[in-house]
């Protein structure tokens, strides 16, 4: 196929995972900030500044006062000129799909364009201001029903391989992304610093919606720990990084005829190997060090991925602009 | 900022709110006079303004019943019962943080209390010796349990969890109205209420810091593995559940979700060699700890009710072997009867050696003879309730009662006087509360807040606020048409927000920003920058 289709339909791919786990974090974010110190350890606290650090966006310094809520909801949703902000993404997709709309189903054009439509004619700021929720859970809805349609009425060929492939970049990176936030830096932290910080890896589990598939799999209690090695390691879970690999994985393989001498292929399965070895080893002190180390193999990957499928043009934007 | 003002008179809504003169309302001081920790919240319900409130609360109701967060309402006569959703007044309650200290001190007194005179009652009896609680009284209790004489629980806890229910009397005194200590329900919408508040309404936060509930699941969940026999195993953790038809339902499904722990009914557990076992698809499984939302009636046909089909044969002999750890211990609904409630503040004299911090409400107890006399000639203003029913079921209320009613209720008492008890009217405080067209008016509550009892006893900050929907009713349990209200604890430094920044005294880390991919546009343009050259 066209490598400027497959670059299209990759994109489709990680705007819409990119969108809806924004929505998901902001959703999750915004309802516990909204009340006070949890009465337990164990309770739920993550800062709107972690959010502006997740999406790699400019954080105010020591010196002036931290992101107000209002502020960084408005930033990471409103937004259009960001790549972070959710109504970028839906407008990007929505864009990528009506490039593509010959190849994937006329269903699923249906659903986006819906989407970017119904954001557009809304009131979205008042919207925001009433109340995040229904937004959130409009996008969340909407996302969900692109790929419920892609998987009832697309053809699963090479096109629907890049597609995936875009949404599992996305999903794994998001998370890993929200890891980053939350982890002690160095691991191991004790007092009150590690209870902060294990209450942030309670939010994480609202704000990528793993609460109830964690508590389903695991007996431990949410702490950073286990948290943390939940989602990097849990297969079971559709959104852990080794989940995301391995289907990342499956689709390029899927994408590519001559998979066995492929650059990004041969990456992933080393990664996905180094996780499963992993898995037994890592301990509190070593997650920091293991999530960021991942997160560099995705980022090489990717390049890969844009060198072998995409005509070798590094059309990275922040290459481009810089 | 209108909550800068120690007690603003506010314009809109508010201002027409008019407290009931005979009873004290825990938001207003007087017509249109919010008290200070209330300032703020009258704001902004004026600033949200009558339309918006009532369209977002049918809003709620439609969300609800999407949700599944509903109740069933028994039919008339028999009837075929009706789905309705739980109902959410979406003006809160708030309870200062003072305030709740001293309930939450008197609540873990009390139940300490009920707690000790359970394993009293089934082992040394040393209450009755001393003559404070009568022994008559305590077996003629219909959920007195001989079954369970000298089986001690693990860590001697009966009262897993409790709901005591607590009212706010005219003087502004907090009193325990009923305690709950057999399977007290509606933490459920405690949690649903808070949730549905903050995606519907998070305009009404501004200018507070409300203590979060969200961690219920994880504290009981807790105190069940505390309790449980399961040496250095992980403990396995159920929700026992009779069955979907029970009205309570969703609270079971709800708390076994939380938890992540199976729900399961009688036909799903099974008794081996006095272990209790769970069928599953890999064969049995052991079960070390369950959280049963059934009554000690039906527990094990073999010990009690023989024609229940809701039981487990062979449960009791695990129990009493010590296998498996039931919360709440058999039993405890000696503790939770209304005329044992009478003896509670010498309970806690007795056992703790303190002074009760939460009162009780005057109570007489109708098999005495001068007492019931006492009551059969006031009976007009008296509450009589039965001993031994929950729910508000053969509630007797004199101040509302007929001639006709009046004269029934005495010939029940005469003829079996120790089912009954009397109590004096507490005129419960009041909230204002949402009615049809969005106008505010002041609504009857009490307070049911829910305690664990594991390691220590923990209390979730606020509790289930039922309110009594209609104007001047005192009848505040769901299934008679009652609704309920989201409870704000504050925090203890006070309703001012502190900034929240738990994670910027160190560095988070700098990522690289999100990358975008945009081939047409990105060649398009550098092309037309090419040309413009």
């Amino acid at each position: 196929m066209l490598a400027r289709i497959a670059y299209e339909l990759f994109w489709i791919g990680r705007y819409c995972a990119r969108a809806e786990h924004t929505a998901r974090v902001l959703d999750g974010v915004f309802r516990v900030n909204l009340q006070g110190r949890p009465d337990d350890p164990a309770g739920v606290n993550l800062s709107w500044e972690s959010l502006l650090a997740m999406a790699g966006a400019k954080r105010s310094n020591g010196d002036s006062p931290p992101a107000s809520g209002g502020t960084v909801i408005r930033q990471l949703t409103l937004d259009p000129s960001s790549p972070a902000s959710v109504v970028a993404c839906v407008t990007r997709a929505r864009s990528g799909c009506h490039t593509v709309r010959d190849v994937i189903s006329a269903e699923m054009w249906e659903a986006l364009n819906t989407l970017h439509l119904e954001l557009r004619d809304t009131d979205l700021a008042a919207a925001l201001q009433a109340g995040p929720h229904s937004v959130y859970a409009l996008i969340k809805e909407r996302c969900a029903l692109f790929w419920g349609l892609a998987e009832q009425t697309m053809l699963r060929d090479q096109a629907r391989a890049f597609l995936d492939a875009g949404r599992q970049l996305e999903a794994a990176d998001m998370v890993l992304r929200m890891l980053r936030v939350a982890l002690p830096p160095e691991g191991g932290e004790e007092g009150e610093r590690a209870a902060v910080h294990d209450g942030q890896a309670f939010a994480l589990l609202h704000a990528v919606g793993g609460f109830q598939a964690f508590r389903r799999s695991s007996a431990a209690p949410p702490h950073v720990f286990p948290v943390a090695t939940f989602l990097l390691f849990q297969h079971e879970y559709p959104h852990s990084i080794a989940a995301s690999v391995a289907a990342l994985h499956a689709s390029l393989r899927a994408a590519d005829p001559r998979s066995h001498d492929s650059a990004p292929v041969l990456r992933l399965r080393r990664l996905t190997a180094d996780l499963e070895f992993r898995r037994g080893s890592v301990d509190a002190s070593g997650l920091a060090a293991l999530v960021s180390q991942i997160q560099g193999e995705l980022e090489l990957t990717d390049r890969d991925i844009a060198t072998r499928y995409f005509a070798g043009a590094d059309l990275r934007p922040h290459v481009l602009t810089a | 900022m209108a909550r800068m003002e120690p007690s603003g008179v506010m314009t809109g809504t508010c201002a027409e709110y008019e407290p009931y003169a005979e009873s004290i309302d825990e938001l207003f001081a007087g017509r249109g006079a919010a008290r200070p920790h209330a300032t703020a919240l009258a704001g902004t319900l004026d600033r949200l303004g009558r339309l918006q409130l009532a369209a977002t609360s049918r809003r709620r109701e439609a969300i609800f019943m999407q949700q599944g967060i509903t109740f069933e309402i028994p039919g008339a006569d028999g009837g075929p019962s009706s789905e309705r959703p739980f109902p959410l007044d979406l003006v809160p309650r708030i309870i200062p943080a003072d305030e709740w200290t001293t309930i939450k001190r008197g609540l873990a007194q009390r139940i300490r209390a009920l707690n000790a005179f359970v394993d009293d009652v089934y082992h040394a009896r040393e209450i009755v010796r001393e003559g404070i609680v009568p022994w008559p009284l305590v077996v003629s209790r219909s959920h007195f349990a001989r079954a369970v004489h000298g089986v001690r629980p693990p860590g001697g806890i009966y009262c897993h969890v409790s709901g005591c229910d607590l009212v706010r009397d005219a003087d502004g005194s907090w009193k325990v109205l009923e305690d709950n200590v057999r399977t007290p329900s509606g933490i459920s919408y405690v949690l649903e209420n808070r949730l549905a508040m903050t995606r519907l309404v998070p305009e009404l936060f501004a200018g507070y810091r409300v203590r979060p509930v969200d961690h219920y699941p994880a504290v009981l969940l807790a105190a069940l593995r505390h309790v449980a026999p399961s040496g250095s195993r992980t403990p396995t953790v159920v929700v026992w559940t009779p069955g979907p038809a029970n009205s309570a339902y969703f609270e079971h499904a709800f708390l076994a979700r939380q938890m992540g722990v199976e729900l399961v009914e009688a036909s799903d557990l099974v008794v081996r060699d006095d272990v209790c076992y769970m069928r599953t698809t890999e064969g049995l499984a052991r079960v070390d700890a369950v959280y049963r939302r059934i009554d000690d009636a039906f527990i094990d046909p073999l010990e009690f009710r023989p024609d229940s089909l809701l039981g487990v044969p062979g449960l009791m002999r695990a129990y009493r072997a010590g296998t498996v750890a039931i919360a709440n211990a058999i039993g405890t609904g000696v503790a939770d009867d209304k005329a044992v409630y009478r003896y509670v503040p010498e309970m806690i004299r007795f056992y703790l050696g303190e002074e009760p911090i939460l009162g009780n409400v005057e109570t007489y107890l109708l098999d005495d003879p001068e007492q019931r006399a006492y009551v059969v000639s006031r009976i007009d203003s008296l509450v009589v309730k039965p001993t031994d029913e929950s729910g508000g079921k053969g509630v007797f209320i004199g101040p509302k009662a007929n001639e006709q009613e009046i004269q029934a209720q005495v010939e029940l008492i005469e003829r079996e006087p120790s089912r009954w008890i009397a109590q004096e009217v507490v005129q419960l405080s009041t909230v204002p509360s949402l009615v049809g067209n969005g106008e505010l008016e002041p609504r009857h509550v009490d307070l049911r807040p829910f305690a664990v009892f594991g390691e220590d006893i923990r209390i979730v900050p606020g509790g289930l606020t039922r309110v009594a929907l209609q104007r001047g009713s005192m009848i505040v349990n769901s299934s008679r048409g009652g609704g309920s209200k989201d409870t704000w604890v504050l925090q203890e430094d006070g309703a001012e927000p502190e900034p929240l920044r738990p994670t910027t005294q160190h560095e988070l880390p700098t990522m690289r920003g999100l990358s975008q991919g945009d081939w047409h546009s990105q060649i398009q343009q550098q092309q037309q920058e090419q040309r413009r050259r």
